[in-house]
């Protein structure tokens, strides 16, 4: 594992304790007991950028603590290997892809290039997403046990890109999806476990009022009109242009700005394309800022969210899309579309709205606009809902839940 | 010789009958004096008038004796030096004497003092031997200063000592007083069941003389400082209540979702599936949202109910699965046929399907239970409420909810344990009788704790 990525995460077990209990930490520290000194192998395409490798820097770290001999690698590939990845990845989310022959070349030559490079030391070997996936061809030779995490939205994947990743999914022990529409008819167990946002990192932590403004002023958001603000990547899949489309409607009546705000990672060479199409749309209009941020500006991110009046999540397509789960940790209320893992976060109407079109995020930005009260009382269920249910020390017990169950064919374990 | 003694008997026999004169007024002055000494000492009731008594009656004829030689020497014809010596040394006898008397009577009236604590023996030791030293060290720089010693560098030496050993000793010090005033304001004694600031509860199982030592129902023994403790807000409980012959031993229950790939359209296929559906599937769609939306009041209904609602736009027979009161049943075989009876009935008064959007089928998941103990062991109802403030909304659910469907019987993990040790049947009965489905868990932990506690005040 990248020394430097360790580094960065030296938060304890017990900094969680003022925020989830003391006995939280205890559960967690009953069920590494019972996985002390089993070494855990994370396998992912990328240290940096993205859902996964955030929520790897801080859980193998974490898992440390608990007493599981937990790492983290990362397969390489060239630029070439990382565009096919990324059409795997459209496709899975079912957007119509073409693929050739040498896509699928070069997709098995780079994968075989890491099965012999990597060095694979484990009792449990956990692959996340597509780009490592055929790793399990080691599986003989390396023994252990073997869990695919998917952490994309798999619930209309592209037929032939699912047949194809289909013949190595079936060789592991176990897959892991975010959200129970992903799940697909296979012959192996199929776990659901929710990804989780960290309240200790700087995208989460509290933020005084002097650091938020210092943010706003650094990219001139400063003029007070209510800020719509959606956080993520340049991508079609997260539809900005729709966000834009629906923010002007709203202008309309009620005086507002609109803040675009997301990064690119070293997998995703479309970014710079999606961007592009994103500032023509915006033109030259005063009230939408288009703010590309390097990777790491998480403080930059969480002032933003803090700032918004509302926040936006308008993905076509989404994983699970946790940007929600940190504006609700915020205590925003949040407008987002009903796809992928969202409506687990988002209950419509009790821990926020959610929409299906441009015209329905229209309609729900407008009633949280005129409506603070009640956009104050979504907020406030949406931070309860994310304690309950997406901070990192839920996710830390499944991870452990699911190493204990992975072999295990009975529906009760008694430990 | 007999020819001096004639010349100079009165040199004698002055000195001699002034210090027989001294025996006989020490004599009488002693028993005066004690007797009234002793009389109003019994009537004022104090312990420690028999040792006073006694350790003073002989030294104060022993003063007597000194005074009487002081004066007879005084008064005689030996050369002035050898008069001077004489006389220096019967004061230095009498400094000597008076040290050693308070010595004597200050550790005896400190035992008769601390003999009514027992937990204060070794500290009391400390302080005797600190009193002892002290008096000593005193008695020793008045002699010295007595025969023309010179003390300031003396005392600046003794200064610097026992400024470094009381720095040195500070905490050792304040918990040895701390520890006397919890003992002497009997603040907590062995077996209570004391509450700290901190949070953490259990029975006191030592009090020494610097720490107190207190062992939680999870196994923990916290020693707090004597000086800590004072300083602290403690609720002392008091003494233990009856004991279990069983302690109560607390379990989590933790859970993986697992998905199965089934899902529904439609009624037909939603009845078809739950009917062939293994109970963890039935479980997870009618408890599921007691723990993801534990903060709602009231909380969302089954996930059927939802489904058929908002996916099929059927709110009538939404609100009749919604009313299926889950707390009726004890099994989730009679649970799921309940569910499926009223949507075939459903069904077969409105015939007809209607599909749902191909975006939101019915995902059946089926849950994978975990049990794990925990460190928590009650033995009484004190403990127990003590941890069940303690524990895990999850280990919560497995005694209240999952044992129910267990035990295939109303009744909580608690409420048998309760029944059961105590004989509490009306405690047991009123626990029963909470429905925990129409109270959010932190709600339902609150009740059961009330319902204790006012059994146990």
């Amino acid at each position: 594992m990248d020394n430097a990525i360790i580094n960065r995460y030296k938060n304890r077990l017990e900094d969680y304790q003022p925020i989830v209990g003391k006995n939280i930490i205890d559960e967690l520290k009953i069920l590494g007991s019972h996985l002390t000194g089993r070494k855990v192998q994370n396998v992912n395409s990328t240290f940096s950028g993205g859902g996964v490798a955030e929520i790897l820097a801080r859980m193998v770290p974490l898992l440390k603590q608990l007493g599981v001999d937990a790492s983290w690698d990362v397969i390489e590939g060239d630029e070439e290997f990382f565009n096919v990845t990324k059409k795997f990845h459209n496709a899975l989310h079912g957007q119509e892809e073409t693929f050739t022959k040498d896509d699928l070349n070069i997709f098995i030559e780079t994968s075989r290039r890491n099965n012999e490079n990597m060095a694979l030391d484990a009792d449990i070997f956990y692959i996340h997403d597509p780009q490592p996936i055929m790793l399990v061809e080691r599986k003989k030779s390396s023994g252990g046990d073997w869990i695919w995490r998917c952490h994309v939205d798999v619930s209309h994947p592209d037929k032939e890109v699912w047949k194809f990743l289909r013949k190595y999914i079936v060789g592991y022990d176990a897959t892991v999806f975010s959200a129970p529409e992903f799940s697909q008819q296979l012959p192996v167990k199929q776990y659901m476990i929710s990804p989780s946002i960290d309240p200790l990192s700087d995208k989460n932590r509290e933020m005084s009022q002097s650091e938020i403004q210092s943010v706003l002023n650094k990219y001139g958001l400063g003029n007070g009109k209510p800020m719509v603000v959606q956080i993520s990547r340049f991508d079609y899949l997260k539809d900005p242009v729709g966000v834009i489309q629906a923010f002007r409607m709203v202008r309309k009546g009620i005086d507002c700005q609109l803040v675009l705000a997301g990064g690119t990672a070293t997998d995703d060479p479309e970014s710079t394309r999606v961007l592009e199409d994103v500032r023509e749309c915006a033109g030259n209009d005063p009230d939408i800022k288009i703010l590309p941020i390097p990777p790491g500006s998480d403080l930059e991110i969480n002032a933003l969210q803090r700032a918004a009046t509302v926040v936006f999540q308008k993905s076509l397509k989404e994983g699970f899309g946790l940007t929600i789960s940190e504006a609700l940790w915020k205590g925003k209320p949040v407008v987002a579309t009903a796809v992928g893992g969202i409506p687990q976060q988002v209950r419509n109407k009790v821990t926020g709205l959610l929409c299906h079109s441009v015209e329905g995020a229209a309609w729900a930005l407008k009633q949280l606009l005129s409506n603070p009260e009640y956009a104050a009382w979504l907020g406030k269920n949406g931070r309860e809902h994310v304690k309950q249910n997406f901070l990192i020390t839920r996710h830390i017990k499944e991870y452990m839940l699911l190493f204990i169950a992975v072999n295990n064919p009975s529906d009760t374990i008694n430990l | 010789m007999i020819e001096w003694f004639q010349q100079n008997w009165l040199l004698v026999v002055v000195p001699l009958a002034i210090f027989l004169a001294f025996c006989v007024i020490g004599l009488w002055a002693r028993r005066v004096l004690y007797t009234n000494l002793n009389r109003s000492l019994t009537r004022s009731g104090w312990g420690g008038r028999e040792v006073l008594i006694q350790t003073t009656r002989g030294p104060f004829f022993f003063w007597f004796i000194l005074l009487g030689l002081y004066v007879a020497i005084a008064f005689s014809s030996i050369p002035e030096d050898t008069k001077t010596l004489i006389i220096k040394i019967i004061a230095s006898i009498f400094i000597i004497s008076i040290v050693w008397l308070l010595i004597i009577l200050s550790e005896r009236l400190l035992s008769i003092y601390l003999s009514e604590f027992e937990n204060v023996k070794r500290p009391a030791k400390y302080i005797m031997i600190a009193l002892r030293s002290t008096l000593i060290v005193v008695g020793l720089l008045i002699l010295l200063d007595y025969w023309g010693w010179p003390l300031t560098p003396l005392i600046l030496l003794i200064a610097i000592i026992m400024l470094v050993i009381i720095l040195a000793s500070r905490d050792a010090i304040l918990n040895i007083f701390s520890g006397f005033e919890i003992t002497a304001s009997r603040l907590v004694k062995e077996g209570d069941f004391i509450k700290i600031g901190s949070g953490d509860a259990g029975y006191v199982t030592d009090i020494g003389w610097r720490n107190v030592v207190v062992r939680t129902p999870d196994q923990i023994t916290i020693v707090i400082p004597n000086s800590k403790l004072v300083r602290e807000t403690i609720v002392n409980y008091g003494h233990p209540l009856k004991k279990a012959a069983e302690p109560f031993h607390f379990y989590t229950r933790l859970h993986l979702k697992e998905l199965t790939g089934l899902k529904a359209t439609n009624l037909i296929a939603l009845v078809n599936i739950l009917k062939a559906a293994p109970d963890s599937i039935v479980y997870y769609h009618t408890h599921h949202f007691l723990e993801e939306y534990q903060y709602l009041n009231p909380e969302p209904a089954n996930d059927f109910a939802l489904w058929v609602g908002d996916a099929l736009d059927n709110p009538i027979l939404s609100e009749k699965l919604a009313n299926i009161d889950t707390f009726e049943f004890t099994s989730l075989a009679s649970l799921k046929n309940a569910l499926i009876s009223v949507m075939e009935q459903y069904m077969i008064e409105n015939p007809g399907i209607r599909f749902t959007q191909a975006e939101r089928e019915f995902h059946f998941v089926k849950v994978v239970n975990i049990i794990a103990p925990t460190n928590y062991y009650a033995s009484d109802l004190r403990e127990f409420v003590e941890v069940l403030r303690k524990v895990t909304l999850d280990s919560l659910y497995y005694h209240v909810f999952e044992s129910r469907l267990r035990l295939q019987r109303r009744s909580s993990d608690f409420s048998v344990w309760i029944r059961d040790s105590f004989d509490e049947s009306d405690l047991a009965e009123k626990i029963d009788n909470l429905v925990p489905y129409t109270t959010t868990l932190e709600g339902l932990r609150s009740e059961i704790i009330q319902l204790i506690e006012k059994r146990i005040k």
